[in-house]
């Protein structure tokens, strides 16, 4: 599924519950032209920013790092957390490409810090 | 970030240095007479279990999910010490239901030095309590939140926090490589002293801790400045304190027996400590000097004495120092 498939998908299936999910008015939220938002939707464009594709996430209830994913983009703070040591993420990645998720969330699992 | 393995939690900064990198440990051990006498160092009994808090959400009030962090057992009255190991350098602020245990001031993220609200590890190895006056500490004392006996009331009128709060910063790159790699350029082992006060290996939910008996302990003050500490790479750690008994109820796990008291221990015939080292030490806290301890605040009320209370006589005090470090106490 194309980005801009998944985007309408799940924006159609939020409108059939709720009309304010329209293109209009969720173009609107986002701060896009209706126009531009069908042709995402359709493909006929790029995938948008990294900011619009987080508003769009946020506004959908999506995940960013699935939709920024889906639209061939790495967000800013992953590229700078590469950049630092490139070499070691470049390896680190690769090694894990296949990798079963529960061995993924044991290598990431740290301490949450919550509000407080 | 802040890795739990084997009940330790390990605080790292690879983006700092890769060398930056310590670890918190909480220490069962003996509650001391809180009846004013000055006592040496109790023994480390074994590490206190630690668990996520997102292991057990479903178990665990909402508070406690949304501070995030850990959980350990504690009985009431029961006492800890809080472990600190690594070589780096690394400044930890602890605080007790978000005072801080060494100025008594109200929690914040960020460092102070007017006064120190901080210990730096590893010149520090352990803290046990409350900093009460110039070389001496309160122990910390697990009493439940709300009846008043907790720092955290006595000094804010509110049982809202309860738990343990950390935050570590590591040395500024720079600075560790100036004080500690001068000139280096093959990684080589910087030999400095790693303290292990070692031991054994291995009602209400929410507790707070409370001040207990008096110990002598010093803490250190900073000697490299407040400005040697990257304050941009710090991580923080809420440590839920929870009743023993509904431990098991939310893990499952049976929670440690309850700790020797101080007069069976001294029966045994085992060792107390005395750690000295010739750093400066920190004044105390003019607030958490005055706070009431355990003992007295049962007597204020009217509840009666503090069970095993009795003062003790310990015979062996063993002298730990840098090069000296264990404070074994098998029991």
């Amino acid at each position: 599924m194309t980005f801009g498939e998944y985007i309408r998908e799940h924006r159609e299936a939020l409108k059939s519950v709720d009309r304010r999910f329209s293109v209009r008015q969720v173009a609107q939220r986002i701060g896009v032209e209706p126009a531009y938002l069908s042709k995402i939707e359709r493909g006929d464009v790029a995938p948008p920013s990294e900011a619009k594709i987080r508003a769009l996430a946020e506004e959908l209830g999506q995940d960013p790092d699935v939709l920024l994913a889906m639209a061939g983009k790495v967000s800013k703070d992953l590229q700078e957390i590469i950049r630092k040591r490139p070499q070691l993420f470049a390896d680190l990645i690769r090694q894990l490409k296949s990798a079963p998720d529960h061995a993924l969330l044991r290598i990431a699992r740290d301490v949450r810090d919550g509000d407080w | 970030m802040i890795e739990l393995m084997n009940n330790q939690l390990t605080f790292r900064f690879p983006e700092v240095h890769k060398k930056a990198a310590c670890s918190i440990d909480f220490q069962r051990t003996l509650r001391i007479p809180d009846d004013n006498r000055e006592y040496p160092l109790p023994p480390g009994l074994g590490r206190f279990p630690v668990e996520h808090v997102d292991d057990f959400a479903n178990k665990l009030p909402d508070t406690w999910r949304t501070h995030g962090g850990v959980f350990i057992p504690m009985y009431q009255s029961e006492a800890l010490w809080i472990n600190f190991s690594g070589d780096y350098p690394c400044a930890i602020k602890i605080a007790a239901g978000k005072i801080n245990a060494v100025s008594g001031e109200p929690w914040v993220n960020r460092l102070s030095d007017s006064p120190q609200d901080y210990a730096v590890i590893p010149e520090q190895p352990w803290l046990d309590g409350f900093n009460v006056s110039e070389d001496f500490i309160r122990q910390f004392v697990a009493m439940p939140l709300g009846e008043g006996f907790t720092a955290e009331e006595q000094i804010t009128g509110k049982a809202e926090h309860g738990g343990l709060q950390i935050i570590a910063y590591p040395m500024k790159h720079d600075v560790y490589v100036e004080h500690f790699e001068p000139n280096v350029i093959i990684e080589k082992y910087i030999d400095m002293p790693m303290f292990c006060r070692e031991t054994c290996n291995y009602e209400a939910l929410d507790m707070g801790l409370a001040p207990g008996g008096l110990m002598r302990q010093e803490i250190y003050e900073d000697e490299y400045g407040m400005d040697a500490w990257d304050q941009d790479n710090g991580f923080r750690c809420f440590v839920h304190l929870a009743n023993s008994e509904q431990y098991q109820m939310i893990t499952g796990h049976r929670p440690p027996h309850k700790p020797a008291t101080a007069k069976d221990y001294i029966e045994a015939g085992l060792p107390w400590f005395d750690y000295y080292d010739d750093s400066k030490a920190l004044a105390g806290s003019d607030t958490l000097g005055k706070l009431t301890s355990v003992a007295a605040k049962v007597i204020e009320k009217g509840k009666g004495l503090l069970p095993d209370n009795e003062p003790v006589h310990p015979k062996t005090v063993k002298i730990i120092s840098k090069g000296n470090v264990v404070r074994d106490g098998k029991f």
